[in-house]
């Protein structure tokens, strides 16, 4: 195995948890969340060579997450696969009722967010520091507190209702 | 009623399964790697053995000058199509998608747009270059021809191109529009949302 296959699984073990969290915040699909996830590595992998540490490698990898989720295109059938989606996610929520019906709701809650909305509330939920969101998603850290005060008031306000239903 | 230290609490709590393994993502990663360059060989390959094939007229002895301009214009043709597929490809590969979000998508916003005015003006160069590059070439070769293969061989051309310049040319426009304009209208969005004013 080369180092290059040593690294990338490294970084894929490391990073696959919270790159998924933010693409399943963004989509609010697993599947649609799965896939970006692999588009993520894959890129990854193709850029790999260029990476020069000049940012922490997961910040890197994030910035790469972001751009991709942005990209993701809803085609008429993937719009129309969504309809679909959502029937099996309000099937799926009865399904998580005993288990884990508010973590089924959160995410729904955080796909009704603006789409730079949900990558910042998924990396702040993910403990990232304030300094690497902002690196990441081209804010300025003063602008991007102020942001992250009115998506975490958003945020909660939506998992209320969402609650309440 | 929920707080938003509370949402926090629940996520720290939460895990999820992701699908792929590191070992699968890996050989999946190769694999996607060698699949595109492979395909972008291929239609290098398909546009050079083109040019060849066509270029390859020349050995005949044709004896018309409107057999060689008609042949000449065929191989500019291709040229000028393979060269801009290849600076396509050159754009796309130039793409940072290790960008700040803004950067990338103002950059990917320029390139389909574009990309869009070159299809449609390459369109019409393409199809009407080529339609006098056939007709000055088949000026020659029909008068060696009997009439009904020279009339078989004027209707499939021309039966061609009328489906490529109707059916062929509105289905791809449309989709390429649509995807386009889908595209801009999302970047649009998403560029107003990264707006400084919060």
């Amino acid at each position: 195995m080369s180092q290059k296959d040593v690294i990338f699984k490294e970084i894929f073990d490391k990073n696959s948890k919270k790159i998924f969290h933010l693409c399943y915040g963004y989509t609010g699909d697993k599947d649609a969340a799965n896939d970006l996830l692999q588009e993520t590595f894959l890129k990854v992998w193709q850029n790999l060579d260029k990476f020069r540490n000049k940012s922490l490698i997961s910040t890197w990898i994030y910035r790469i997450a972001v751009n991709t989720c942005l990209t993701y295109l809803r085609s008429e059938k993937r719009q129309a696969k969504d309809e679909l989606t959502d029937n099996i996610i309000e099937n799926r929520i009865e399904e998580y009722s005993e288990k884990n019906e508010q973590v089924a709701l959160l995410y729904k809650s955080i796909s009704k967010l603006e789409e730079n909305d949900r990558l910042i509330i998924t990396m702040v939920l993910d403990e990232l520091p304030y300094n690497e969101i902002a690196e990441i998603s081209g804010i300025s850290e003063g602008n991007l507190r102020v942001k992250i005060h009115r998506i975490k008031q958003k945020l909660t306000e939506l998992y209320n209702q969402h609650a309440r239903i | 009623m929920q707080e938003f230290d509370q949402i926090e609490a629940l996520w720290a709590k939460h895990t999820v399964d992701v699908k792929i393994s590191a070992d699968e993502m890996l050989s999946q990663a190769k694999k996607e790697v060698s699949t595109l360059r492979n395909k972008s060989m291929l239609n290098i390959i398909g546009m050079v053995l083109s040019f060849l094939a066509v270029a390859c007229l020349w050995f005949f002895n044709f004896q018309s000058w409107t057999t060689h301009l008609g042949i000449s214009i065929i191989v500019l043709v291709v040229a000028v199509y393979t060269l801009i597929l290849y600076n396509n490809h050159r754009i796309i590969a130039k793409n940072d998608i290790t960008a700040n979000p803004n950067q990338f998508l103002n950059s990917l916003k320029l390139y389909q747009l574009d990309r869009l005015s070159l299809y449609n003006k390459l369109y019409w160069f393409y199809t009407i270059a080529l339609s006098l590059g056939m007709t000055f070439f088949f000026v020659e070769i029909l008068n060696h021809m009997q009439i009904w293969a020279q009339i078989t061989l004027i209707g499939i051309s021309l039966g061609w191109m009328i489906f490529c310049s109707t059916l062929v040319r509105k289905a791809v426009i449309k989709r390429d529009k649509e995807r386009i304009a889908l595209l801009i209208e999302k970047f649009e969005r998403i560029s107003a949302q990264f707006n400084e004013q919060v």
